[in-house]
């Protein structure tokens, strides 16, 4: 008996997601929009995404690029949000300042986004929670915006994406060191695809790219504005 | 001995009859001919197919379990197309329903001999198939055999999808094969929350040729790689794979632009998933 275990699929946020309004409240003595409910969307003039497959998790858009995350997943579920663009681009120097970055446990602060033709998941870790991943060995690293970056390549076997079931690959570029907060930080993203590019890991035309959020069965806390 | 031998003819020819009145209800003959449909691949190709039979539906649940005795499919239903079978399961599938009906099987199979073809990193199995010139029994259509029936054939009018240019006419997709209609762009949240799932076969509109489902509803199996179109409609078995085998006319998962006839998909033949199914066809 063959199976597919679409659960943990990174792809249940693969593309853009329909609004689902039930969980956008606005609290008028703040101005934030806070959500609690999958959902995606255009804030302040930057594309938003939240997913959660379970869990309490809140997630308060402010102003700009701003956005702050309280999670709590429990040991079973996950979350990735963050704001960004609609359109990724290959080229973009993404800026990012992030105040708060406290994880209970496993989480990435990282850019994170898709490419389509071919279906390309990609990573880069700036920060994380207890575990750097993704693990397994590294193919070579980028220097960029003062830091090393190891390069990774995974593959997601028999998931879901917008042509049915699909096989495909995760980039990643993954910081070897923690970066700090609390100042103004750039990840100049063309680096890194070069990188890629450099292992044959080609990417395909942009979907979103967000400045993300992401936690695995942890509790955590974080706030950071992009730009 | 001789009455033996008397008894197997007789065996045989009702064998054969019993496709000529039952399993070929479910089949049509697809006239050949060169390419009508305008909105084809291989519309203006120097291309000109032989007929052949086609299956008016896609394979169902019964019509597998009947063969193959198990049912991997994650939607059960003995009138829903069965699904989760990789493109080797539909080869055995092929040979084991032409063996039980008594066609020669169309594929040989050699499961100890990697496939040396086969580029695909991720294909732990690479079984070399090779095909039976001349025999009848079921197989895969090619991709361009696939695309000539979904288009129409001789009677097309060169609609995008099968059917029709309204895809919800004749099409089971991610927007519509679940409890509510979903709008916007695909996500697989939405999807799997609204239960989308395989729906039963002929359920919507049939095309020129009669055929049922071509768009939508579950991803079809053909015989080819991936790799280059031309080099597919010309020799397909000549042909080598770095990706992958086609599929066509996309299923309940993707979005609509994956239902369309033209549109190819690719996946790993030892590949697999709920929207992954098969249609059989076999030589006049």
């Amino acid at each position: 008996m063959k199976r597919i275990t679409f659960i943990t699929s990174a792809l249940r946020r693969v593309l853009p997601q329909t609004l689902l309004l039930a969980g956008l409240m606005v609290s008028s003595a703040t101005g934030l929009h806070a959500i609690s409910s999958n959902q995606t969307g255009t804030h302040n003039g930057y594309y938003y995404s939240y997913w959660k497959d379970g869990g309490t998790v809140t997630m308060n858009l402010g102003t700009g690029g701003n956005y702050s995350v309280n999670w709590s997943l429990g040991n079973s579920y996950n979350f990735v949000g963050g704001k960004g663009w609609s359109t990724g681009s290959s080229s973009r120097t993404i800026n990012y300042n992030c105040g708060v970055w406290s994880p209970n446990g496993n989480a990435y602060l990282c850019l994170y986004g898709w490419t389509t033709s071919p279906l390309i998941e990609y990573y880069v870790v700036d920060s994380w929670g207890s575990w750097r991943p993704p693990g397994g060995t590294s193919a070579g690293n980028v220097s960029s915006n003062g830091g090393t970056y190891n390069l990774y390549r995974a593959q997601r076997v028999n998931q879901p994406s917008i042509q049915g079931t699909k096989t495909f690959y995760q980039n990643w570029s993954v910081r070897t060191a923690k970066r700090g907060i609390g100042s103004n930080a750039q990840i100049t993203f063309s680096n890194h695809v070069n990188g890629w590019n450099s292992k044959g890991w080609t990417m395909g035309t942009h979907n979103y790219q967000i400045m993300a959020t992401e936690g695995f069965q942890s509790s955590g806390s974080s706030n950071l504005t992009v730009w | 001995m001789r009455k033996f031998a008397l008894s197997l003819f007789t065996a045989t020819l009702a064998t054969i009859t019993a496709w000529s009145q039952e399993s070929s209800a479910n089949f049509v003959l697809v006239e050949g001919g060169t390419f009508k449909n305008t909105k084809s691949n291989y519309s203006g190709a120097k291309l000109t197919l032989t007929s052949f039979f086609i299956g008016k539906s896609e394979v169902t649940q019964k019509e597998w379990s009947d063969v193959m005795s198990t049912n991997p499919s994650k939607f059960q239903g003995d009138n829903l197309p069965v699904e989760t079978v990789s493109w080797y399961d539909c080869i055995e599938y092929c040979n084991k329903r032409s063996l039980k009906e008594g066609l020669k099987p169309y594929y040989t199979i050699d499961k100890e001999k990697k496939d040396p073809n086969n580029q695909t990193v991720i294909d732990d199995i690479k079984w070399t198939v090779t095909i039976n010139i001349g025999a009848k029994g079921y197989r895969l259509p090619t991709e361009a055999e696939w695309e000539y029936a979904a288009g129409g054939g001789q009677m097309s009018k060169s609609y995008t999808y099968s059917g029709s240019d309204e895809i919800t006419k004749v099409a089971w997709y991610w927007q519509n094969s679940g409890d509510d209609e979903l709008t916007g762009l695909w996500n697989w949240p939405a999807v799997e929350q609204n239960h989308n799932k395989t729906k039963p076969v002929r359920g919507k509109e049939p095309n020129e040729l009669g055929l049922y489902d071509m768009s939508g509803n579950v991803r079809e199996w053909c015989w080819d790689w991936y790799g280059n179109l031309e080099k597919n409609g010309a020799a397909p078995q000549q042909s080598s794979g770095e990706t992958g085998r086609v599929w066509k006319g996309g299923g309940w998962i993707g979005g609509d632009f994956c239902c369309v006839s033209s549109f190819r998909g690719d996946h790993e033949a030892n590949g697999n998933g709920p929207d992954q199914g098969l249609r059989v066809c076999r030589d006049q």
